[in-house]
């Protein structure tokens, strides 16, 4: 059996206690299904895809494969939260200003991921950038406009 | 699929409580994004997870030209030392090849080694540089070279309560290369690592074989010196790809995991004599 108890996160800046949280639940469940944050995407759930991307104390990380538990007390950022974050809100008007999705169900991975990477170091070329999100899967875009979004970001320097 | 999570304070209390677990219920969780996997698959049933996220074993520290790495620490931070590329080549490589950077800010040097994957990109590298390792458990401290560790999938000789503390890798000109179908997030048909050691000695390592990672000293004897001729070099990769046991599997077959190292382990040995004397 698992057990369950209170769980303390703090998400976009909100200290959140959500009543028992099963020790074996996922961070992308808890956000989607606890605190109805449903822009983070899931996709394949075996870390693949990148779809369900949010970042934890500021770093990048798949919450398919994160208990919640395990962040407990550390600052979770979800797409939600983007707008607040001045390098989020920077992604998000190159992502808008490029058109850089179709259907928009692995967008929020996309910015998540290039947001944490530029929390990281603001100095990666678009270059990099491109090379660290093959981990973020597009069905729709053939990356084209994605590729387009990232490289608008480094020009803007 | 349900278990519960124990979140140990110090080290004392998670060897004492993986211990009372028993190693038939419980799993040892350090980033998780290999084991969440396979419970989530079914693969294991463990009733128990030990978290170790509270223990103070997230070190990277140089000495005397070796590094030693706290199970504990991200991929991604043992990836972001300034030092590592230069001193360490085949090493950084690796590193870079496991999942994305995403997947790097939680999947730990320690874990990868525990779960002990056949397909494990790291292990080849930690062996032909000749990484030990430190253990902590019931019985204290315990220092060995890595290759005695690894059994096979999930199986290695820690005892029961016992925990992987750190790792010592040496500085040496080494590579790493690996195929597979897509470069990130997926698992090696093959890998391939190639270091020499200050004597001008070469280790040659492989992995994609059963039942684990390991090294071809057979091959590694037809080399020696800073450039080993043409020759030399292609006989070293004929004996690999003679020796190791490759299986066909859903990644690939049998004869072009064969084919494949052959290419790998030549130009593994290129890339280490371009990088000059250690």
């Amino acid at each position: 059996m698992s057990a369950s108890r209170e769980l303390r996160l703090t998400v976009n800046g909100i200290s959140r206690v959500i009543a028992e949280v099963p020790d074996d639940e996922r961070l992308l469940d808890t956000l989607r299904w606890r605190l109805g944050l449903k822009g983070t995407k899931e996709g394949c759930r075996t870390g693949g895809c990148g779809a369900c991307t949010v970042l934890v104390d500021g770093r990048s990380v798949l919450s398919c494969l994160t208990l919640s538990r395990e962040v407990e007390e550390q600052a979770v950022t979800t797409v939600e939260g983007l707008a607040e974050d001045p390098v989020g809100s920077q992604v998000q008007a190159a992502f808008v200003r490029e058109a850089g999705l179709q259907c928009g169900y692995c967008t929020p991975g996309f910015v998540m991921a290039l947001t944490g990477l530029l929390r990281e170091d603001p100095r990666r070329s678009a270059e990099e950038l491109l090379e660290e999100l093959h981990g973020n899967l597009c069905r729709c875009t053939g990356y084209v406009a994605i590729s387009r979004a990232v490289r608008s970001l480094t020009e803007e320097r | 699929m349900a278990f519960r999570l124990l979140t140990p304070e110090n080290e004392a209390e998670a060897i004492r409580l993986l211990r009372d677990a028993g190693p038939a219920a419980s799993a040892v969780l350090a980033g998780g994004t290999d084991l969440l996997h396979d419970v989530d698959f079914g693969l294991i049933r463990p009733t128990t997870l030990l978290s170790l996220r509270k223990l103070p074993w997230k070190e990277l520290h140089w000495h005397d030209g070796r590094l030693t790495i706290g199970s504990t620490l991200p991929l991604a931070e043992l990836e972001s030392d300034p030092e590592l590329p230069s001193r360490i080549p085949g090493l950084y490589t690796a590193v870079r090849a496991v999942g994305s950077r995403t997947l790097r800010h939680r999947a730990t040097l320690g874990g990868n080694i525990a779960r002990c994957a056949p397909t494990s990109d790291l292990l080849p590298t930690l062996l032909v540089l000749g990484a030990t390792v430190r253990t902590v458990g019931p019985a204290g401290e315990r220092d060995l070279p890595l290759a005695e560790l690894l059994v096979g999938s999930r199986r290695t000789t820690l005892g029961v309560g016992e925990l992987l503390r750190s790792v010592t890798v040496p500085s040496a000109p080494s590579a790493y290369l690996w195929q597979r179908v897509r470069p990130v997030n997926d698992v090696s048909q093959v890998g391939v690592a190639v270091a020499r050691d200050g004597r001008g000695g070469w280790g040659v390592a492989v992995g994609g074989v059963l039942p684990v990672p390991r090294r071809f000293p057979s091959a590694e004897a037809l080399l020696s010196g800073s450039s080993p001729s043409r020759e030399a070099v292609q006989a070293a990769a004929a004996r690999t790809a003679e020796e190791a046991p490759f299986v066909s599997d859903k990644r690939a077959s049998e004869e072009y995991r064969r084919r494949l190292v052959r290419v790998l382990v030549e130009r593994a040995i290129a890339n280490v004599v371009r990088q000059g004397a250690p």
